[in-house]
């Protein structure tokens, strides 16, 4: 990584100490490289890998614009179309949208909360690896000639292997769901970064905007995507095992698949919205020059969208013959979204007022924002009205609303994002004339193109048509979009042109090149690797702006705290979630390449599993296994105190609930619990649908049942009691009580098959729901105690030294997790059992 | 390609040439200008925004971000629930009509409880009296939508959807498949006619019983290649045959359109479609019966074309 521009600009301090601070934290050379877990380079390998999918899906939209130029065009079949529009859907929304938009996450949160990386670096890797292969497999699909064509929300039954005998549809669901894990544990690594690792003294009301938005975006995605990801599994074991959950003949429902499917797909709307938004909020004040106008309202607003957002789903399927009462509510939900995008809009326009605005090309891309997302916002009020809903649904006029929706609020941003902080990657200044042009070409082509839209939808053109007949009315309207398409397809090309370009040609950035008060901008571009030579005490929203002794300082002269290393490791400071005071000295993993070899563990097990090389699946299994295992063996480095700087004693990764390995374990047991509401929501989602079906199944054993709610009791009591005799450094009593819980989860795991053992999953949709509710706690059952052992031998093998009880700590929650879990899946057995009706 | 149906404006939501359709389109309208006017309002701020110079008040956002939407939004809520109660709430039907939609045509039957009629791929309405639609799907979903008349309504295995329905002028409309449904979704249209009370009944009389019997000698060996080709297996003709796999031609020399609403009936057309089916519309179950001879053929299509 180039990041020395200018080796004088930070050198020279406190000698000897820097040049061996440098070099814990220089990024590998050559091949290497790719095992760096900082945050920097995986962040920019998500923007650059998100931004290359978006120009594949762009030349795929294309096609589609050429398709539609003129009316019973041939260019295209209609397989090829099909395959054309649903790669091109899915490729923008889950290998584009969200992981670019995670990227400039991953690269800018600890710039501007102070701290020197993301505080799970190899899980940020990881992530990004699982991404990668999951793009590659999804593509690879083309090589196979067996793209999916079943429309990125893979409506069953079309999907099932009824209607769709190859491999396409494996080819999305594994490979998407591969991907989908990488939003995850980026939304994971997001929530402890921002809670966990902030600068001294940035308290939550401190926090950069753009920090908000990201929390509250990456909490949706750990609640989001987990009801896609359980559809997706369920689909593809309907496809792989002939399991029953959607087939209506056996009491199953295509509706649960839809419901499963908006309950992610809507809020993953607000997921791609709200960090552009964010981006929005972040520059917008550095151009007028004053802060951000009503932070307060806008932090409001952004929390209360995060709630909204999940409860709109079904305004996706107003047209699937819900009842009325149900429609009129959640249109009525649908429309109370807009009061807390109204505010943020309007916070938008207060802060224009407040100063005086700079017309430059990240500002340009703003306005467009605000005139296209304005009116995305419109045509949404009417889409959520239910009777224009039953003409426009699935109409051309859906896709001009999405479009101005996802276009104006995530693609503009991005773009003006891109000006932004492009001197950031490079270390030069984009070019403002071309800017301009780029802004021009792709406001112009991009009306064109789907301002006309809305008129075609009501002129009646359904959505998805890989041709229509010509003579009514809508001939003109799509050769005129498609004409746009290729203007706006031509401002993006000239944007390329110009990120090449200034790479060589750009003007040298100076320090903070547009006047901004965020904490990125301390160092003049390019920021070196380790992002702080010593962490400042942050008192302000905008430090860079009311903190003169920041920018009065050469950077790498800035006081602050944890200047120098200890150890010989890489660390940044960990603070309180709420006041942001330094709490704890934060290790940092060095660069590796085990999360690596995670990634492609998993890779081969979807892998071999599209191709049904079912021996070939087991070994990748097994080498993820491993990986994982060596991840998780590392020496601790807790229980000792080290002096950080600014009369600051701290202990290194300090046993506390405010631990940050702590709060990623409840962050991951909130995309469990949010996996396994999914689960509970289809087992009672088709109780209610297909209550004659559920009597004609057999029933759970009740003995059975209680016994697995009794030791999943015990997984929780004894994991709580391995952590107080852990905390009291009593070493023999804390391996017991590991061993203790492992054995509970065994049992328990063994009474849960037990008591569904006279249910056939294979008869009806219920009774395989059950099943796969018991099979997701297994897996949990499994992992607590793979952990558990993992303590009790880390212990009895002597690796752990007094005072390091923070695996003993996190497997006490992630047990108490599970147990709720079991005891969960026990009273639904339960109930069912008791009322004869239940599987 | 040109449409089965080449009238301009066939297609097009704002026709209200029903109860659903008319309603919607007030509001619509009303909508639309609303729209358009909030949109221009806000964009006025923004140029005014940019003019000022440091005077931004709290009471903008609390008025611009929460007081004004929720207005207008509790008149729209209003405004559209009350639509909603006028289109769905439960006018007493005078017909039945039951549409199942199938990849990549439509069965209707009339009446389904009682007379029980078969036609496929054109529906005939009466002005003026509301017509119950059940809609069920045999295969994946679909979804029924005449924008002319009124909005959509999807086509769920395992469900049947009720879309009720009042044609309130006279004409001849396009309906199409509005969820994508497979390969050949683009193809799967249909043509609704609304005639006058007495006309409709007068077209259900004719649509019952029997096919009209084969004249002349070209008619009679059509009917013949029919039953030895194989069409039997599949297709009904009321008093030859009663399969049900494929569409019933009873009477398809009386439609207007061909393969699902897509191309006009005529002798070159129903000849290409019989020889070439699978070139004009992909992914349809029926082969090509490009085995006939030439003299065959045209008997058959002579044949049904007669079929009135």
């Amino acid at each position: 990584m180039s990041v020395v521009e200018n080796p004088s600009d930070y050198s020279g301090t406190r000698k000897g100490e820097d040049k061996s601070f440098e070099g814990v934290w220089d990024t590998p050379k050559g091949i290497r490289r790719l095992s760096s877990v900082s945050h920097r380079v995986v962040g920019r390998r998500f923007i650059y890998t998100g931004f290359v999918f978006f120009l594949i899906a762009g030349f795929l939209a294309l096609l589609v614009r050429t398709q539609l130029i003129v009316p019973g065009n041939t260019f295209l079949d209609l397989e090829t179309y099909n395959q054309v529009f649903t790669m091109h859907g899915t490729l923008m929304m889950f290998l584009f949208a969200i992981p670019i938009l995670e990227g400039f996450a991953v690269y800018l949160i600890p710039l501007m909360l102070g701290a020197r990386d993301l505080i799970f670096p190899r899980l940020g890797q990881f992530g990004y690896y699982c991404y990668l292969f999951g793009g590659i497999i999804v593509l690879s699909s083309f090589l196979f000639d067996a793209a999916p064509d079943g429309g990125w929300f893979m409506y069953v039954p079309l999907s099932t292997s009824a209607f769709t005998p190859d491999v396409s549809a494996d080819f999305w669901l594994i490979g998407i769901t591969f991907a989908e894990i990488a939003s995850v544990t980026a939304a994971v690594e997001l929530i402890t970064a921002i809670l966990c690792a902030r600068a001294p003294g940035m308290s939550l009301a401190k926090m950069p905007v753009f920090a908000w938005y990201i929390l509250i975006t990456a909490f949706m995605i750990a609640i989001g995507f987990p009801p896609l990801i359980i559809g997706s599994i369920l689909l593809e074991s309907e496809r792989l095992l002939d399991l029953p959950f959607f087939d209506p003949a056996l009491g199953g429902d295509p509706l649960l698949w839809q419901h499963l499917f908006w309950l992610f797909g809507h809020p993953e709307v607000y997921i791609i919205f709200l960090p552009a938004a964010g981006m929005v909020a972040t520059m917008l004040p550095t151009f007028v020059g004053k802060p951000l106008f009503g932070y307060g309202f806008t932090v409001a607003a952004v929390v209360s969208m995060g709630f909204i957002s999940f409860g709109l789903w079904a305004h996706h399927m107003f047209t699937t013959g819900l009842p009325i009462l149900s429609l009129s509510l959640f249109s009525a939900a649908s429309t109370m979204v807009t009061i807390p995008t109204g505010v943020q809009i309007f916070c938008f326009i207060a802060t224009l007022a407040s100063g005086r605005p700079r017309l430059t090309t990240p500002m340009l891309f703003i306005l467009g924002f605000l005139a296209i997302f304005v009116l995305g916002g419109l045509t949404g009020v009417m889409l959520a009205s239910v009777p224009f809903n039953w003409q426009a649904h699935d109409s051309y006029f859906v896709v001009a609303h999405l479009h101005y929706v996802l276009i104006g609020g995530m693609v503009f941003p991005l773009f003006g994002a891109f000006y932004y902080w492009a001197p950031h990657f490079t270390g030069r200044m984009m070019s403002e004339r071309l800017g301009r042009w780029v802004f021009w070409l792709m406001f112009i082509g991009f009306n064109t193109t789907f301002l006309l839209m809305h008129v075609t939808g009501l002129r009646g053109m359904p959505r998805r048509v890989a041709t229509y007949p010509e003579g009514l009315g809508w001939d003109r309207l799509n050769m005129l979009s498609s004409i746009g398409s290729y203007i706006l397809a031509a401002g993006i090309a000239l944007f390329v042109f110009d990120f090449l370009r200034h790479k060589r040609k750009g003007a040298v950035a100076p320090r903070d090149p547009w006047g901004a008060g965020t904490l990125e901008w301390l160092y003049p571009p390019v920021t070196p690797g380790f992002n702080f030579h010593a962490i400042p005490p942050v008192k302000s929203r905008e430090p860079l702006w009311d903190q003169p002794e920041l920018l009065d300082n050469e950077a790498h002269r800035v006081e602050g705290v944890m200047r120098g290393i200890r150890d010989g490791r890489r660390e940044t400071m960990g603070c309180d979630p709420v006041s942001g005071e330094p709490l704890y000295i934060l290790r940092l993993p060095h660069p590796t390449w085990i999360p690596m070899l995670a990634a492609f563990g998993l890779a081969v097990l979807f892998g071999a599993t599209i191709a049904s090389f079912y021996w070939v699946s087991a070994v990748g299994g097994a080498i993820a296994l491993v990986a994982f295992t060596l991840w998780g063996w590392e020496p601790s480095d807790s229980g000792v105190a080290r002096d950080a700087g600014m009369g600051h004693r701290l202990p290194v990764n300090v046993v506390d609930r405010r631990s940050h390995t702590h709060v990623g374990v409840v962050g991951t047991v909130l995309v469990l619990m949010a996996l396994f509401a999914s689960l509970v929501f289809g087992v009672l989602y088709l109780w209610n649908v297909a209550p004659g079906m559920a009597g004609a199944a057999r029933l759970p054993s009740v003995l059975p049942v209680v016994g697995a709610a009794l030791a999943g009791l015990a997984v929780a009591g004894f994991g709580q009691l391995g952590r107080h005799a852990g905390l009291k450094d009593r070493f023999a009593g804390a391996a017991l009580f590991a061993l203790l819980t492992a054995i509970s989860a065994g049992l328990a795991l063994w009474a849960l098959w037990a008591a569904l053992k006279p249910i056939d999953p294979w008869a009806t949709a219920l009774g395989a729901t059950l099943w796969a509710m018991a099979a997701f706690v297994a897996v949990n059952l499994f992992v607590t105690a793979y952990c558990a052992l993992f303590n009790a031998v880390r212990r009895l093998s002597g690796q752990v030294e007094a005072g390091q009880c923070l695996p003993d700590f996190n497997l006490a929650t992630y047990a108490k997790g599970t147990g709720l879990m079991v005891v969960a899946t026990a009273a639904i057995y339960l109930a069912g059992a008791l009322q004869g009706g239940a599987g | 390609m040109e449409a089965a149906l080449d009238i301009f404006d066939a297609q097009w939501a704002l026709n209200g040439a029903g109860v659903g359709a008319s309603r919607t389109l007030w509001l619509t309208g009303i909508m639309t200008v609303a729209g358009i006017a909030i949109f221009a309002l806000v964009m006025v701020f923004v140029a005014l925004a940019w003019k000022a110079r440091g005077e931004a008040r709290t009471w903008w956002v609390v008025g611009g971000g929460i007081v004004f939407p929720a207005v207008v939004l509790f008149s729209l809520f209003v405004g559209s629930t009350l639509v909603l109660r006028a289109i769905a709430g439960g006018a007493e039907a005078a017909h039945v009509i039951e549409v199942t939609g199938k990849q990549f045509w439509w069965d209707v039957v009339y009446d389904p409880d009682g007379r029980a009629i078969r036609d496929a791929n054109e529906i005939v309405l009466p002005v003026g009296e509301t017509v119950e639609f059940r809609l069920k799907s045999a295969d994946v979903i679909h979804s029924f939508w005449v924008p002319s008349i009124s909005g959509k309504m999807d086509m769920i295995p395992g469900r049947v959807n009720r879309l009720t329905v009042t044609a309130t002028e006279e004409g001849r409309f396009r309906g199409q498949c509005a969820e994508f449904c497979g390969l050949a979704h683009p193809l799967m249209a249909f043509e609704v006619v609304a005639l006058p009370q007495d006309e409709f009944d007068a077209f259900l009389d004719g649509l019952e019983g029997e096919a009209r019997d084969a004249v002349t000698p070209q008619e009679r060996r059509g009917a013949e290649v029919f039953q030895t080709a194989g069409c039997i297996a599949c297709h009904r003709v009321g008093g030859i045959s009663d399969a049900r796999i494929g569409p019933d031609l009873t009477r398809v020399g009386a439609r207007a359109s061909l393969g699902a609403g897509m191309w006009k009936m005529n002798t070159g057309n129903l000849a290409g479609w019989i020889a070439d089916v699978r070139d004009m519309k992909p992914g349809a179950d029926m082969p090509s019966y490009n085995h006939l001879s030439g003299p065959e053929l045209r008997a058959l299509v002579a044949w049904l074309e007669s079929l009135e």
